[in-house]
């Protein structure tokens, strides 16, 4: 397998342009001077741990050209909202010499070992560019079980890594916490294409398991349902559709807006209001995780 | 941690209960330089932060028993840099650490030798505001060995020492700490001498270094004494702490010193300056502190928008009144 699924040098050189627009003088200057050792696995090691104390934390800002670049070279690929240090941590990543897959590999996981929150955000965020991508699956499941946000979100939230590796238990677990955890489910890549019949089965047992203790089941959670309509979870998504709650009978609607099974479509036909909402696109997934946002 | 909640800003607000001394420190911000929050639980955090405590420093230390191997002080290392930090910004604190091998462990040379193999890579992470705890226990050669090379490790960074003082003969090795500091070549104004009682306040602030003060009952400093040590030496390069950890221990011994502070009359901006602005100023010499951070990590609403999400709410816990003795 190759190394990189991507063109390196191109991807370096198009985080390097927004750090370039990103940084002060003296943090290019020291970036500079920190490249000349790189070879150096302890330098390599240190520069990546003090980032932060010579480039500061600023929220970077990234030109939809530049935002391009990156795409064209890994699909799903943001670094937008991300800290000028998490992005040269990223770029410097880069920067490891793959020439012994055996170093490279024993690098990166011992970054992992001894990181700091920040540390392994920025390593979790750059999951989609490192190098020998299939061999990140087990560091990646095991950061799944992170207890703390940020970490859970460089994983989970629009991170391409996820869907395009995990095999379907991992998949399933990453969907399954960020529910637990209260993440905006609409921001995971590859929610929809990823959907399985597992995960739906999953989800209804946790729903009876929420209703049972009197509690709230997350409306976003049943679009995971969307083409697994079966006569079985059929009476929950009806219980749903029956909600007071309007985003939950709204939720329903977008469940049977998309699926064959004609008991769901049905139901949706019994409320025009609501189907036209839906065709007009006034009603979407992205409408309900606004709303929920605003709770 | 488990199960979506409907979490409004109401759930973060302060406690309705609220006991007498809170009131006399009403408004007021506190630092807490030392503090062990690895050995406390979750509701320490949320009656500090009720208190008053904006931020707090965790310093490496003993965690009752020995280590056996180089691993677990990675792994404590690396929980107080992470899970810790973490759990600390759930309730608006801002938790900082200092990082070191602390003078009981330096006691077993092949554990400490591979110890000092690892602390450069952490002492350089972010909100790592020092060297520390390090210095004497027993005082012995081993102790020394370790507190010399972690001084030049400091010197090297940049960063604040902070120096444990023995609990057995404690003058002399107060002494002994800051003559070894000043042979290393860092300044008086770069260390910070903690667990001080009225024996060594004045030599320590006589030769220019910060003196700390440890609230902890029984053992170190209770907070009535603290009043006079105040009263008599003022408040420049003063500071308390309660170095609460797995023992007896109180998280809120700096508001309530606080407390007790105001009640005798002492003036309340040298109270300000020995529970807050003192340890700020000690320590933000790492140039990892910013006091802007306080104000985001308690605004929980601002932090959010800061981050562009709504994320930040999934790992907050409730508040939960506990004067009932309903749980749901």
């Amino acid at each position: 397998m190759a190394e990189y699924v991507y063109d390196r040098q191109q991807m370096s050189e198009g985080l390097a342009a927004i750090i370039a627009g990103n940084s002060s003088d003296a943090a290019r200057e020291w970036l500079q001077q920190r490249l000349q050792k790189a070879a150096s696995i302890p330098q390599f090691n240190q520069t990546f741990t003090a980032v932060p104390r010579f480039t500061g934390k600023n929220i970077i800002v990234v030109s939809p050209e530049q935002a391009a670049v990156l795409q064209q070279q890994v699909p799903g690929f943001f670094v937008h909202g991300w800290t000028l240090d998490r992005l040269i941590r990223a770029w410097w990543l880069l920067q490891l010499d793959t020439s012994d897959k055996a170093v490279y590999l024993d690098t990166i996981e011992k970054l992992f070992l001894s990181a700091e929150m920040n540390e392994l955000a920025a390593l979790y965020s750059a999951l989609p560019l490192l190098a020998w991508p299939e061999e990140w699956k087990l560091r990646t499941a095991e950061g799944v079980r992170s207890n703390i946000g940020v970490v859970q979100e460089a994983i989970m939230l629009q991170n391409p890594y996820p869907a395009r590796y995990l095999d379907e238990p991992a998949w399933n677990q990453l969907v399954m916490k960020a529910i637990f955890t209260d993440k905006p489910l609409h921001l995971i890549s590859g929610l929809d294409e990823r959907r399985n019949t597992a995960l739906a089965a999953i989800l209804t047992d946790f729903a009876h398991e929420r209703w049972a203790a009197g509690r709230k089941v997350s409306p976003m959670q049943w679009r995971l349902l969307t083409t697994f309509i079966t006569a079985d979870n059929m009476a929950d998504l009806t219980r749903v559709w029956h909600s007071a709650d309007q985003t939950e009978k709204a939720a329903a609607a977008l469940v049977f807006a998309n699926t064959d099974y004609a008991p769901a479509k049905t139901l949706l036909a019994s409320d025009p209001a609501l189907t036209a909402e839906i065709q007009s696109g006034a009603l979407s997934w992205d409408v309900i995780a606004a709303k929920l946002s605003q709770n | 941690m488990c199960g979506i909640h409907e979490l409004t800003e109401k759930d973060l607000q302060p406690l309705t209960y609220t006991p007498a001394y809170l009131d006399k420190i009403k408004g007021m911000r506190f630092f807490d330089p030392h503090v062990h929050m690895t050995s406390r639980t979750t509701d320490d955090y949320q009656a500090m932060a009720d208190a008053g405590v904006v931020a707090l420093i965790e310093p490496a230390f003993w965690l009752g028993q020995p280590r056996t191997g180089v691993d677990t002080f990675r792994d404590y290392f690396n929980s107080i840099l992470g899970w810790e930090r973490f759990r600390a910004s759930q309730f608006g604190i801002k938790h900082y650490c200092t990082i070191g091998l602390n003078s009981k462990e330096a006691n077993n040379e092949a554990l400490a030798e591979a110890v000092m193999e690892i602390l450069p890579q952490f002492i350089y992470k972010e909100g790592v505001v020092g060297v520390g705890e390090i210095g004497f226990d027993d005082q012995t050669p081993l102790e020394e060995k370790y507190y010399r090379a972690q001084l030049e490790l400091a010197k090297e960074a940049g960063l604040p020492v902070q120096i444990h003082t023995p609990h057995r003969d404690k003058k002399k090795g107060t002494q002994r700490s800051m003559d070894i500091a000043i042979e290393h070549g860092l300044a008086p104004h770069m260390v910070i001498v903690d667990h001080n009682n009225e024996e060594t306040v004045k030599e320590v602030l006589d030769r220019g270094f910060w003196a700390a003060f440890t609230i902890y009952p029984f053992t170190k400093m209770g907070n009535e004494r603290m009043v006079e040590i105040v009263k008599q030496y003022g408040s420049e390069r003063i500071m308390v702490n309660s170095a609460a950890d797995w023992g007896i221990s109180d998280p809120l011994a700096v508001p309530k010193t606080a407390a007790l502070m105001h009640e005798s009359g002492i003036d309340l901006n040298d109270i300000h300056l020995v529970t807050y602005i003192n340890a700020v100023k000690a320590f933000a010499q790492s140039g990892q502190i910013n006091e802007a951070d306080f104000d985001l990590a308690g605004n929980i609403d601002q932090r959010e928008k800061f981050n562009g999400s709504t994320v930040l709410r999934g790992g907050q816990q409730p508040r939960i009144n506990k004067n009932t003795t309903i749980i749901r």
